[in-house]
C-alpha cells in the first residue's frame, strides 16, 4: 500500500470511514436518539466528501477582490450544494426527533427492543 | 410554443405554493382545504395534458430555469417519458384527492387535515420535479422533498404503528438518499458536471481513465435507489409504512412514490452512464437477479399476510420486481413493458388500496378472511376490486396482461427464455393470494363470525345475508374507484395511446 | 435551568448573538454570509434564551410564532420563485462592499433569515407542545 497515496487522499478515506460508521450506527443501535446521531454522522461524511471534491490545492476562498483579479479560486459549487444538503439534514433531524417524541409518549421508552415487548 | 416552455415549471411551483397555503387556509376554514387542493391538482392535470400534447407533436421541451444556460443553471427537460409520467402522477393524485373528501374525515383527526394536504401536495410536487428535472443535484433535492412528504403522509394517522413505520421509513430512506448523494458526488468528481446531458458527453471521454470510480458510483446509485424504490432485499420499510398509513396515502405511496425513483434511476443509468457502461458492468445482471427474487419472494410474503393492506403492500414489492426486470433485460420490448407496468400498476394498486379503504369505511373489516358476502354488500367496490385483481394476475383483456406479455417478449429478445417461467409462476402466485378474497366475497355461504367486530355503525348488522344491496359509501369515494377500474380495462384493450409514448421513449433511450 | 453562570453570561451575550445574526444576513449577497446562516444564528440565540430563562412568552405569542413560521415559509418561497422567474433581472448587480445595492436579493435574503429563525422556534414549540 502506497502510504503517500493514503496521505494525499486522506479526506476521502475519512469520509468513507465516517459514512460506514454512520450507516452501521443507524442499522445496529437500538436507541433511537443514537440512530438519529448516526444519520447526522452519515450526512456529515457526505458533506466532507463534497467539499473535498471542490477543494483545489493552493486555492483561495472564492471572494472577488478587484485588487487581485488573477488568483486561483477553489470551486464554490460543492459548498453551495452542501448548504442545501445541510438544510435537508436539518429538516430530517427535526422530523425524526418529532416522531421520537411521539413514540416516547406512546411507549415511555426510546429503545427499539422494548417496543417489541410492549406491542 | 414559447409559453409552453414555462408550463412544467409552473406546474411544480403552483403545487408547492398551494401546499404552503394549506395550513393557513386550514386555520381559517378547514372545509376549504380539500376543494382547493383538488382544484389545484385538477388544473395541474389539465396543464400536463397540454404539455404532453405539445411534446408528442412538437418535440422535447427544454427550459432553462431563470434563463441560465444548462451547464450552469438548472434545466428542465420534458421528453415523452416525463410528459407521460407527470400526466400519470397528477391524474392519479387528482382521483385520490377526490376520494379523500370523505375518507380523510373518516380516518384522520380534524386538526391535522390542513397539514395532510400540505404533505400530499409536497409529495406530488417533489415527484413531478424529480421526473422533469435534468440536473442530478436537483434529483437529490426532489428526492428528499418526496421522501419527507411521504413520511408525513404515513405519520399523519398518528397511531402507534403509523408513527413507528414513519420513523423506520424516514431512517431507511435517509440512508438511501445518502447513498444517492454519495453517488452524485462521485459523478461530479469524475465529470465536473451536474447536468445529465453534459455528464453523458463527458463520461464517454473519461470512461477508460476511471473504471473503478464508475463502478463505485453505479453501486452507490443502485443501493440508494434500491432502498428508495424497495427492490427486494432492501424493501424492509415498505410493508409497515404502506399498510399503516391512511388508505389515500397508501395508494399514492404504493402506486406512485415508489415508481418515480425507478424513473430517476433509469434516467441516470441510461442517459448519464449510457448504454455502453450499462451493458458492460455487472449492474444489469445484479438488477436482473434481484428483480427475479423480488417477483417470487414478494408474492410468497404476500401470500402469508392476513391483513388486506399488508398483503397489498407486499404485492407492491413483487410488482416493483417486474419493473426492475424490464430495466434489467435492457431490450426494447423489456424496457417498454417495464415502463408500461409502471402505468398499469399505478392504476391497479391505486384501485386496490382505494377499495380496501372503502371496505374499511363501510364495514370496518381489515382482515382478508372476513370478506364473506362482501360482493353482495358492496357490489360496485368489489367489482372494481375483482377487475384490478384480475389485471394483477395477468388475465387477458386487462392492463396487467399487456405488460407481462411484453416482459415475456423482452426476455425472449434477451435470450433468457427461463424468465418466462418465473413470470408465469409469479402470476400464479398472484392468483393464489387474490382469488381466495374474490371467491369468498362472491361464493361463500354466510358465516357471520366477523359481524361482532369492532364497528358500531348500524348497516353492518348480523342479519345481512345474501341480499343484494348497493354500496353505502359516499359517491366521492365510488367515482374514483370506478374510473380507475374502467382505466384498467381501457389499458388492457387499447394500450396504443400509452405505448406510443413509451415507444418514443424507448427509441430515444436505447 | 437554574445555573447562575449561564444566566449572567447569556444575558450579556444575547444582544451580540442577535447582532451577529443580523450582520450575517445583511452580508448575504455581496460578501460571505447569507440568509440561512444568519437566520440560524438568530433562531438558535432565541432558542438558547428560551432554554435558559424558561418559557417567558405566553401561549398566544407562541401560537403566533408557529403561524408566522408557516406564513414566512410561504413568503420566502414566493420570493425565491420571483428570483427564479425573472430571468437575469434580479436588479442591479451591485457594488462590491456596499450593502443595499442589489435590489430584490437582499430583500429575499432578509425574508429567508426571518423564515429560518421562525422555523427553528416553530419546530421547538411544536415538539415541546407534543411532549
Amino acid at each position: 500500500m502506497d502510504l503517500e497515496l493514503l496521505f494525499i487522499n486522506f479526506p476521502y478515506f475519512v469520509a468513507i470511514i465516517l459514512f460506514s460508521m454512520g450507516t452501521l450506527i443507524v442499522l445496529t443501535q437500538t436507541n433511537l436518539i443514537k440512530k438519529v446521531i448516526g444519520i447526522n454522522i452519515l450526512q456529515s461524511a457526505i458533506f466532507l466528501f463534497f467539499i473535498t471534491v471542490g477543494n483545489i490545492e493552493g486555492g483561495v476562498p472564492p471572494i472577488y477582490d478587484p485588487q487581485f483579479p488573477d488568483v486561483l479560486y477553489i470551486n464554490p459549487l460543492p459548498s453551495c450544494l452542501m448548504l442545501t444538503g445541510i438544510v435537508v439534514s436539518f429538516s430530517v433531524t427535526a422530523f425524526a426527533l418529532a416522531l421520537i417524541v411521539k413514540l416516547y409518549l406512546f411507549y415511555g421508552t426510546i429503545c427499539t427492543p422494548n417496543f417489541m415487548k410492549l406491542k | 410554443m414559447e409559453s409552453v416552455l414555462k408550463l412544467p415549471f409552473l406546474c411544480i411551483i403552483g403545487t408547492l405554493v398551494t401546499a404552503f397555503c394549506m395550513p393557513v387556509l386550514a386555520r381559517w376554514k378547514k372545509d376549504f382545504c380539500a376543494p382547493v387542493a383538488t382544484f389545484a391538482v385538477g388544473s395541474v392535470f389539465i396543464t400536463t395534458i397540454v404539455i404532453a400534447y405539445n411534446v408528442m407533436h412538437g418535440g422535447v421541451i427544454r427550459y432553462a430555469v431563470s434563463g441560465w444556460a444548462p451547464p450552469w443553471g438548472i434545466e428542465i427537460v420534458v421528453d415523452s417519458l416525463s410528459s407521460m409520467m407527470i400526466m400519470l402522477l397528477s391524474g392519479i393524485c387528482f382521483l385520490i384527492l377526490i376520494y379523500s373528501f370523505s375518507a380523510i374525515k373518516h380516518e384522520l383527526e380534524r386538526k391535522v387535515v390542513g397539514w395532510y394536504y400540505t404533505a400530499f401536495l409536497l409529495t406530488l410536487a417533489g415527484m413531478m420535479g424529480l421526473v422533469v428535472s435534468n440536473d442530478i443535484f436537483n434529483f437529490y433535492v426532489f428526492i428528499e422533498v418526496t421522501g419527507l412528504g411521504a413520511c408525513s403522509l404515513v405519520a399523519a394517522k398518528g397511531t402507534r404503528q403509523a408513527t413507528e413505520a414513519a420513523l423506520k421509513y424516514l431512517l431507511l430512506a435517509t440512508i438511501g438518499s445518502g447513498f444517492i448523494l454519495f453517488g452524485i458526488g462521485f459523478l461530479y468528481m469524475i465529470t465536473g458536471h451536474l447536468n445529465l446531458t453534459f455528464i453523458a458527453q463527458e463520461l464517454v471521454l473519461v470512461k477508460d481513465s476511471y473504471p473503478f470510480l464508475i463502478w463505485t458510483a453505479l453501486s452507490f446509485f443502485t443501493v440508494g435507489f434500491g432502498v428508495k424504490s424497495a427492490l427486494f432485499p432492501l424493501h424492509l420499510w415498505l410493508p409497515d409504512a404502506h399498510s399503516s398509513a391512511p388508505s389515500p396515502s397508501s395508494a399514492v405511496l404504493s402506486s406512485l412514490v415508489v415508481k418515480v425513483y425507478i424513473i430517476a434511476f433509469l434516467k441516470i443509468l441510461l442517459i448519464a452512464f449510457g448504454l455502453e457502461i450499462f451493458h458492460e458492468t455487472f449492474i444489469r445482471h445484479l438488477i436482473l437477479v434481484l428483480s427475479i427474487i423480488a417477483m417470487l419472494a414478494g408474492s410468497f410474503f404476500a401470500f402469508v399476510q392476513i391483513e388486506l393492506k399488508r398483503r397489498l403492500a407486499y404485492s407492491t414489492v413483487a410488482q416493483v420486481g417486474y419493473v426492475f426486470l424490464g430495466i434489467g433485460l435492457g431490450t426494447p420490448w423489456g424496457l417498454a413493458a417495464g415502463l408500461l407496468h409502471i402505468v398499469v400498476h399505478a392504476f391497479m394498486k391505486t384501485c386496490l388500496f382505494l377499495t380496501a379503504g372503502a371496505v374499511y369505511y363501510q364495514t370496518g373489516i381489515k382482515k382478508v378472511n372476513q370478506f364473506s358476502n362482501m360482493g353482495y354488500k358492496m357490489p360496485i367496490t368489489m367489482g372494481a376490486f375483482t377487475i384490478a385483481a384480475f389485471s394483477m394476475v395477468g388475465i387477458p383483456l386487462f392492463g396487467g396482461f399487456i405488460s407481462k406479455y411484453g416482459l415475456a417478449l423482452g426476455s425472449l429478445e434477451a435470450d433468457l427464455p427461463l424468465i418466462i417461467l418465473v413470470i408465469i409462476v409469479s402470476g400464479l402466485l398472484n392468483a393464489t393470494y387474490y382469488f381466495p378474497i374474490i371467491g369468498q366475497a362472491y361464493f361463500s355461504q354466510g358465516d357471520n363470525e366477523h359481524e361482532n367486530s369492532h364497528q358500531d355503525n348500524n348497516h353492518g348488522d348480523s342479519h345481512v345475508d345474501n341480499k343484494f344491496q348497493i354500496d353505502q359509501v359516499p359517491l366521492s369515494m365510488l367515482v374514483p374507484i370506478v374510473i380507475l377500474a374502467l382505466g384498467i380495462i381501457y389499458l388492457g384493450i387499447f394500450p396504443g395511446t400509452i405505448l406510443e409514448f413509451i415507444n418514443k421513449t424507448v427509441t430515444a433511450l436505447l | 435551568m437554574h445555573d447562575y453562570v449561564t444566566r449572567v453570561v447569556f444575558r450579556y451575550m444575547l444582544l451580540f448573538v442577535l447582532l451577529y445574526g443580523v450582520y450575517v444576513i445583511m452580508h448575504g449577497h455581496l460578501s460571505p454570509g447569507g440568509g440561512f446562516s444568519g437566520g440560524m444564528i438568530i433562531g438558535l440565540g432565541l432558542l438558547l434564551y428560551i432554554l435558559i430563562f424558561g418559557q417567558l412568552w405566553n401561549d398566544s405569542f407562541r401560537q403566533m410564532i408557529i403561524d408566522s413560521a408557516i406564513i414566512f415559509v410561504g413568503i420566502g418561497g414566493i420570493l425565491e420563485v420571483s428570483k427564479f422567474l425573472i430571468p437575469h433581472e434580479h436588479g442591479p448587480i451591485g457594488v462590491s462592499g456596499t450593502l443595499f445595492s442589489v435590489g430584490i436579493i437582499s430583500v429575499a435574503n432578509f425574508g429567508i433569515g426571518v423564515l429560518v429563525a421562525s422555523t427553528i422556534l416553530g419546530i421547538y414549540y411544536m415538539i415541546s407542545e407534543e411532549a
